[in-house]
């Protein structure tokens, strides 16, 4: 009986050379084998998300969602964006859009969306505040698609692990929110600054499938 | 003050119109203890209404007599989209998890059952009754023929999946509201793409193709009935923002007006309108939503009422519009 269960790099290498099928190829083509499986593991893609109702195309170039007095904590997420082989993907474009403080998706204009472009080291980064709870979900989130030729496109939402939802434990509670599927997805929120003057910082890594 | 002077001269206007189509109450039904309606279907027959319950029954109840003709379920599933055939006969149910079952009435006899990769968001079954499509979230929406119970073909946008879907009135073609903000149409039996239209910034939750075919009605999330020319995939025209996100589309078969279902954007729970609009002049002939008669389902009928349903706990009440 075939055993079903998804095979390790490992285990389908050992098959193959028991079968023979290794040594069918050129010395050339195995090693391109070899490197392919050993690339397709080197990093885990990140979990994809409900791309969710309220996504709006056009959303202007801009790093800055925050506007000076704006309510809410302010936040800043960075990231690197990488592909599944671990390399630095320069020309992906990554849409984000929240809600405000208050959990309201602005849908006439593009407050609290933008389209952002990473930088020659692959990464990006935005300013922000910490989104309200939407109404009608569960915790706070930032949605993320990114696209770069080549990749697979990614859909997918940025939590926070200090969402009182969690009650301060993500790792048990996580799944309060019945479309958090992956506890990756909840990231740690680092307080900074003075006392009086605290802003949060998330750091939020991309990592897009080859296509 | 001249402004609101105008406002309240607009609304005197307004109003006896509005009044003289206020619903009419045709039937209470109710509930068994305990059962909540959170939506209903209207079958376009007028014979049957379909409700999605609390418990995760799907109950039909036969319209004239108010009697519960059959409990239906998907083995535990939750209940996510449901659709009746245009003629009455056939009842799509989808789940949470992916099961769609399709019954036909009125013997509630099992028709096709298969299972889609996700959350069947949206169903629709073909005028002539030949195809079933279920769309699964954000992925490939899948059509299934209903004679031979195999899958057709398989249509997808880019990274999202589907919200919405409608057949044209001759079966040919099947419209998709994308989550990329996106309306595509495809030959229902290929899935070979005829039109994209790219003009819409948000997404659209509704659609549906005007009665001659020639117009995909589609809106959603821009708060507005988009009109767009079948054939080539243009915007032809946009009726008036509402406050409230579109969550249905059902046009009358006299082609002449189109019932659109809301809902409130920044709470879905909170209770929002269905609005009569005229397509001919894009202006609103109707707008139903009062204490007593919060809109959870409805449907034109062949006789030109278009039918709709209230009330969720106790009893479902059903009005007529005409």
């Amino acid at each position: 009986v075939l055993n079903r269960r998804e095979l390790n790099r490992r285990e389908v290498l050992q098959k193959c050379l028991a079968l023979g099928s290794v040594t069918m190829m050129t010395a050339q083509g195995s090693t391109a084998m070899l490197l392919a499986f050993e690339e397709k593991e080197l990093r885990k893609p990140t979990p994809p998300n409900e791309l969710g109702p309220f996504y709006k195309k056009r959303a202007p170039e801009t790093a800055v969602l925050r506007a000076t007095g704006d309510p809410g904590m302010p936040l800043s997420v960075s990231g690197q964006i990488l592909d599944t082989r671990g390399e630095k993907v320069t020309n992906a474009v990554v849409e984000v859009w929240q809600t405000d403080h208050f959990g309201h998706y602005d849908l006439d204009g593009y407050r609290y969306r933008a389209s952002l472009s990473p930088d020659g080291s692959g990464s990006y980064k935005f300013e922000s505040v910490i989104p309200g709870h939407y109404p009608d979900r569960v915790c706070q989130h930032i949605h993320y698609l990114a696209r770069a030729p080549g990749h697979k496109p990614l859909v997918t939402q940025l939590y926070f692990a200090t969402d009182p939802v969690f009650d301060g434990d993500p790792d048990k509670n996580f799944s309060r929110d019945p479309l958090i599927h992956s506890r990756e997805l909840v990231r740690p929120v680092m307080l900074l600054g003075d006392p009086k003057d605290i802003h949060a910082a998330v750091n939020f890594e991309l990592c897009l499938e080859l296509a | 003050m001249s402004r609101s002077l105008a406002v309240i001269a607009i609304m005197l206007l307004l109003s006896p119109a509005l009044l003289a189509q206020a619903p009419y109450l045709e039937k209470t039904i109710l509930l068994p203890p305990g059962v909540v309606v959170r939506h209903t279907a209207v079958s376009p027959a007028g014979n049957f209404i379909a409700a999605l319950c609390g418990d995760q029954k799907l109950r039909l109840w036969d319209v004239s007599s108010g009697s519960l003709l059959h409990t239906l379920d998907l083995t535990g599933q939750e209940l996510i989209s449901v659709r009746f055939s245009g003629d009455g006969r056939l009842l799509g149910l989808g789940g949470d998890k992916g099961l769609v079952r399709l019954w036909e009435l009125p013997s509630a006899t099992l028709k096709l059952e298969f299972t889609s990769p996700r959350a069947v968001e949206a169903l629709a079954i073909s005028p002539d009754t030949e195809l079933l499509a279920a769309a699964p979230l954000e992925e490939a929406v899948e059509v299934w023929d209903l004679t031979s119970g195999k899958q057709l073909t398989k249509m997808r946008a880019p990274f999202s999946g589907t919200s919405a879907l409608a057949f044209s009135p001759d079966s040919r073609w099947l419209a998709t509201a994308d989550g990329d903000a996106n309306i595509r149409a495809y030959d229902a039996r290929t899935g070979a793409l005829r039109t994209t239209t790219e003009d819409f910034l948000l997404e659209a939750f509704a659609i549906a193709y005007s009665t001659d075919g020639k117009h995909i009605l589609a809106g959603g999330a821009d708060r507005a009935i988009n009109v767009i020319d079948s054939s080539s995939g243009r915007v032809l025209r946009s009726f008036p923002k509402q406050d409230d996100a579109l969550a249905d589309l059902r046009p009358s078969r006299d082609g002449k007006l189109v019932a659109a279902a809301y809902f409130n954007v920044d709470s879905a729970s909170k209770p929002a309108p269905v609005v009569i609009w005229d397509l001919a002049t894009q202006s609103p002939r109707t707008r139903i939503l009062a204490p007593d008669v919060v809109p959870n389902g409805c449907e034109f009928l062949a006789d030109g009422r278009l039918l709709l349903t209230s009330g969720s706990e106790h009893e479902l009440k059903v009005w007529s519009v005409r």
